[in-house]
């Protein structure tokens, strides 16, 4: 027996950990999980929460830099194409629909930029140092003119924005990338694959996400509850894409509705009787949590319907009280500029999280992880008709989040719960037709109470495409070279939860090559 | 229309179609272990035998289908199935529907549950059974979702989609691809429709969207494969199929693609190449149901480099020209064997397949025995026919099977139970909430379909083997309890919505022939294990609902009253719930 196996033998049994990684799972986390748990002791509750925008959202549309240099590279590139895409400069008064804007010379309509008027300017409390390729003395920003709540938000100094991050393994430069000297993540540019890069870094290859080696670490903490560590609300109808990220080496994932009632009880095992046969409820209850299979199968799926039943009436319980029963209600989606109104989906899983951050202390859970999801990023085609709104539901959605949390039973609980975002990766800077294709830096958001708001953390880039003798530092081909690593961004949350530093150096074991290791953020 | 008749198109000898009362009584009376054959059966293939090959070749056995494979053997019954005609076209249903719809309310429209509603005909009722369950897997590889918005708004256009993944069900991978490529909905869903060439003053690019779609999960894969379906290594790291280049050069290729149009006209303002939502056209009612057409003017003509194989920059475009060139580099890859043999595989058959098998299967795409690559009927006939498929010991494999699909689950219930619906029309709306049953026909989240094929679940022993469990991407809490409850509603009341005027559920099941067992609760446990378990119920199990049946007390009375037939009605309930509800149900194997 070598020296590694007898310590993982022992922190296995010290943990009381479940040995159902078998040999293929990395013992490493283990021995973090089993450090921890002793250690650390939370003294107010903390709470994680990931907005994961699906499909890749293209960042060069979301906060946009508006000095002239950098605007006129965007505007040349963006405003082409049978659908353009460009938004307007800061300041452009909306032009109602079949009216020309003097802008572009075109006919507005309400799926064209040209109907939503200019961008939102925003400062950052810190000013942008002027990267290589920049031609500006000060360097100004804007976001979308869909995202006034976080326009908002940001000159309250609950948001915050983190400028050209993406998945890396080392930091790279344009000419390391296109070189191919340094090891960059693999494959790049495709959704799934990325999706595993954002949400489990070096973890993915064992299927572990970094939301839920964080969770691994505060089961402990949380007691006998601990079952509602990491929770994903459901994105409403249909499944979601890849969920790594909740996924740790003894945390699972536990999934609710986003309804009043989280939890969707089993019927038939609730039931006095089943078709009046008065001991088919506790039959029932056997033969669908039983581990004794011949099949791997059937045994993984035992456990998925043991803890259904078992925290079902827990949680429905804890939130049907208190706090937590007094939630408003997500409101509905309102396009600004149409008034068009549907559910919105991100306010509605904001809506089920905020209960659960009420009925923490009546479960007892000092720390939570959770993950909600947007889908439908992928724009490829006809951009100015999807990304909009889904901008807006974002924005409406963390602002409805932001008051409800200022208030729960009395509490302002803002300071406690710290939102953002990642995707799969940016798009490329310039147009196919109507859309854009799939890049690889972007920017990020951390809104909350703990949050140092109103400003742009890590470098934001320089904008254009090497065209006409122009040559950007920053881009090769259509793709931002990121400059912040998911890792950096992942290990400040981290260190806000309460993650030490040796655990984030497990957890992200590439950090190590990024200085500064956290980003000031929080 | 019945289940019974539809079935009874099959290609069968009458002889063996006996009663279903009888087929199913004279097959399963033996307990504890494998049914006998029925006594008239010809070939050598038992009930459960042929149950278990139409559990991974059909939407479920039924006794008129066990009887058949019995007849048949299961080579036969694959060849008489590949011979039988396409049971019914959903671009025909939803058109009728949309004609009955708009006759009722005049603006009416169809929508997708219009399209699902037809896709449940087909399924439980279809004689073709062979080929509904190859379409649903083709639908998960060559992925488009209604979920998309203006997919959804094209009814005809979606069920044009599914018919075509039908049709070509056995026909050449070759065909199939330029299919997909050119259908419309695909176009929409993948973005290629009214794609661009670059323009270089802009640095404007043609959309990649496709491009990378049809590599990364329609044909070859991001890693070069070995024919096993192995990944090839470099230096202990996988060999990668592509670059960004070659994603870049494909993408030009798919340019100058948009609508059908009788006279299709390039530019101007009554021009057909654009979608219509942006330019306030609309198209012609074909354009949704027929292939794209080229419009050379739209077609990137600069040097396409791709995959090993460059097309020469030209003078003029060759749409057309380039598109077969790049199809066929596609098609002849070496990947594609093993890359679409292991999915359909893994749709039809076991999660993880050995190496082995995915070679056999491999070396039938590459050459169905007459020099013929990428036959679909040969692949699909190789997946089901395979030593590995057909071997019946594996009942206590801890690692062979699949946790089946929650559409076919249901499928399963109405095809053993003789469900049918009232109204003729299956009125069963989406099932897509995760509190149903998570899943309905083309409406996967994404391309990447409801579930990859790659995908292991975290924490899990499935994991801890380095084995892979698909379906089990979208199990979770409320996923699982849902499931359960939709299942106990069926048992209860049937599924589907009610018909305009009645208050019951448009999907009843017939369950006369379990009924007339219940009164032994052997010789119905008996009989639903054979329908929905092969014959394979562990022992344990059978004794476990055998007792809960007979926890339900039979009234003492005489004449038998309508008392008795409730009791004996909850009898089966319970048989078949509690089946439907147990993991040994779950995982087919």
């Amino acid at each position: 027996m070598s020296k590694l196996d007898f310590n993982r033998r022992g922190l296995l049994r010290a943990g009381g950990a479940l040995s159902v990684f078998g040999a293929a799972g990395p013992f490493v986390m283990q021995l973090a999980a089993a450090g921890v748990a002793s250690a650390q002791t939370p003294s107010a509750y903390k709470a994680l929460v990931c907005l994961y925008l699906y499909g890749g959202n293209d960042g060069h549309n979301t906060v946009l830099a508006t000095d002239a240099d950098s605007w006129g590279r965007y505007f040349a590139t963006r405003n082409a194409g049978f659908d353009p895409i460009a938004l307007m400069p800061v300041g452009t008064p909306p032009v109602p629909a079949g009216s020309i804007s003097p802008v572009t010379g075109r006919v507005s309509v309400p799926i064209s930029p040209e109907f939503w008027g200019g961008v939102l300017p925003i400062t950052p409390s810190t000013p942008q140092p002027i990267p290589a390729g920049t031609n500006a003395t000060t360097r100004t920003f804007a976001l979308h003119p869909f995202m006034a709540p976080m326009q908002s938000l940001f000159n309250q100094g609950r948001l915050a924005i983190v400028a050209n991050i993406g998945p890396m393994i080392q930091p790279i430069t344009k000419a390391q990338y296109l070189a191919g000297t340094v090891p960059v993540p693999q494959s790049l540019f495709s959704h799934f694959d990325q999706q595993g890069a954002w949400q489990g870094g070096t973890l993915q290859a064992s299927r572990v996400g970094w939301g839920g080696a964080m969770a691994d670490l505060v089961l402990g903490a949380n007691g006998a509850n601990s079952v509602f560590t990491a929770i994903a609300p459901s994105g409403g109808s249909q499944p979601g894409g890849l969920s790594l990220y909740l996924a740790g080496q003894t945390a699972r994932r536990y999934s609710i509705s986003t309804g009043r009632v989280p939890a969707d009880v089993i019927q038939a095992v609730q039931a006095r009787a089943l078709f009046k046969a008065p001991g088919g409820p506790g039959v029932l209850s056997g033969l669908i949590q039983n581990t004794g299979s011949t099949s791997a199968f059937a045994n993984d799926y035992a456990p998925i319907v043991t803890r259904s039943i078992n925290a079902a009436g827990l949680v429905n319980a804890a939130v049907a009280q208190g706090a937590a029963a007094q939630i408003p209600s997500a409101p509905n989606y309102v396009n600004p500029f149409t008034g068009y109104s549907i559910g919105n989906p991100v306010a509605q899983q904001l809506e089920a999280v905020a209960r659960q951050v009420a009925a923490a202390g009546s479960l007892g859970l000092s720390r939570q992880v959770f993950f909600i999801t947007l889908p439908a990023f992928d724009t490829h085609a006809n951009q100015n008709s999807g990304q909009p709104d889904l901008l807006g539901q974002v924005a409406q959605g963390l602002a409805y989040f932001d008051s409800v949390l200022s208030n729960i039973g009395g509490v302002d609980y803002r300071g406690a719960v710290t939102t953002f975002t990642m995707s799969d990766f940016g798009r490329t800077f310039s147009i196919n037709g109507s859309g854009t294709d799939h890049g690889w830096g972007s920017h990020a958001f951390v809104m909350g109470g703990a949050v140092k708001g109103g400003n742009i953390y890590g470098q934001y880039p320089t904008l254009g495409i090497d065209l006409g003798g122009f040559t950007n530092p920053d881009m090769a081909g259509n793709n931002l070279v990121p400059t912040t690593s998911v890792d950096q961004y992942a290990a400040t949350l981290g260190t806000w939860f309460g993650v030490s530093p040796g655990d984030l150096a497990t957890i992200f074991p590439n950090l190590q090559f990024f200085a500064p290791s956290t980003l000031g953020f929080l | 229309m019945s289940n019974d008749t539809r079935e009874r198109l099959a290609p069968t000898g009458l002889a063996t179609l006996a009663t279903a009362a009888a087929v199913g009584g004279a097959a399963v009376k033996t307990f504890g272990g494998k049914p006998s054959a029925h006594a008239t059966v010809a070939s050598s293939v038992s009930a459960s035998g042929a149950a278990r090959f139409l559990t991974q070749a059909s939407f479920g056995p039924n006794d008129l289908s066990i009887a058949d494979v019995q007849s048949a053997g299961f080579a036969g019954w694959i060849a008489a199935q590949q011979a039988l005609p396409l049971s019914g076209s959903h671009l025909d249903f939803v058109l009728q529907r949309t004609a009955a719809i708009k006759a009722q309310t005049p603006p009416g429209a169809v929508r997708p549950r219009e399209f699902y509603e037809s896709f449940w005909v087909q399924t439980v009722t279809g004689a073709d059974q062979l080929r509904q369950r190859v379409k649903l897997a083709l639908s998960e590889i060559f992925v488009i979702s209604v979920t998309n918005g203006t997919v959804a708004s094209y009814v005809d256009g979606t069920a044009s989609y599914y018919d075509m993944l039908g049709q070509n069900a056995f026909g050449n991978y070759r065909t199939l691809i330029e299919q997909v490529t050119l259908h419309p909905m695909m176009g929409i869903y993948l973005s290629h429709l009214a794609n661009v060439p670059a323009n270089a003053a802009t640095g404007q690019h043609p959309d990649e969207n496709y491009a990378r779609e049809i590599l990364q999960l329609m044909s070859i894969g991001l890693y070069e494969l070995n024919l096993d379906g192995s990944a090839k290594t470099d230096g202990g790291k996988p060999v990668p199929t592509y670059t960004h280049a070659d994603i870049a050069g494909l993408a030009a290729v798919f340019t100058g693609f948009s609508w059908y149009s009788d006279n299709p006209i390039a530019t101007g303002g009554t021009q057909t190449f654009f979608p219509p939502q942006k330019r306030g056209l609309s198209h012609e009612a074909k354009g949704p149901i027929k292939p794209m057409l080229a419009y050379p003017i739209y077609h990137q003509t600069t040097a396409k480099s791709f995959l090993g194989v460059t097309i020469p920059a030209s003078a003029s475009p060759d749409p057309q020209g380039d598109l077969k060139i790049a199809l066929d580099t596609i098609f002849n890859h070496a990947n594609v064997g093993p890359f679409i043999g292991k999915q359909l595989i893994q749709r039809l058959v076991t999660s993880n397949p050995s190496p082995d098998y995915v070679t056999r299967v491999a070396t039938a795409f590459n050459d169905n025995g007459q020099g013929v690559r990428g036959d679909l009927g040969a692949v699909v006939k190789a997946v089901l026919l395979d030593p590995e498929a057909r071997d019946d010991t594996v009942g206590v494999s801890q690692t062979f099977g699949k946790i089946r699909e929650p559409v076919i689950r249901l499928a399963n219930w109405a095809r053993a139970f003789k469900a049918s619906s009232n109204s003729g029309n299956w009125i069963i709306p989406t099932t897509s909430s995760p509190t149903s049953l998570y899943q309905t026909v083309l409406t996967a989240p994404s391309v990447f379909n409801f579930w990859t094929p790659g995908y292991s679940p975290p924490g899990t022993i499935i994991n801890g083997l380095n084995l892979v469990a698909p379906e089990y991407q979208t199990l979770d809490e409320v996923s699982v309890a849902g499931y359960l409850n939709t299942m106990f509603s069926v048992l209860t009341s049937g599924f589907g919505s009610p018909p305009a005027g009645s208050t019951i559920l448009d999907v009843q099941a017939n369950y006369v022939a379990e009924i007339a067992l219940a009164g032994n609760a052997v010789d119905l446990v008996a009989r639903v294990n054979l329908l929905l378990m092969y014959g394979q119920m562990p022992a344990w199990l059978q004794t476990t609902i055998v007792n809960a049946v007979n926890a339900i007390a039979l009234p003492n009375v005489s004449p038998p009253s309508a008392l008795l037939t409730t009791a004996l009605t909850q009898r089966v309930q319970t048989a078949i719930y509690l089946t439907f509800a147990s993991l040994e149900y779950l995982v087919q194997r």
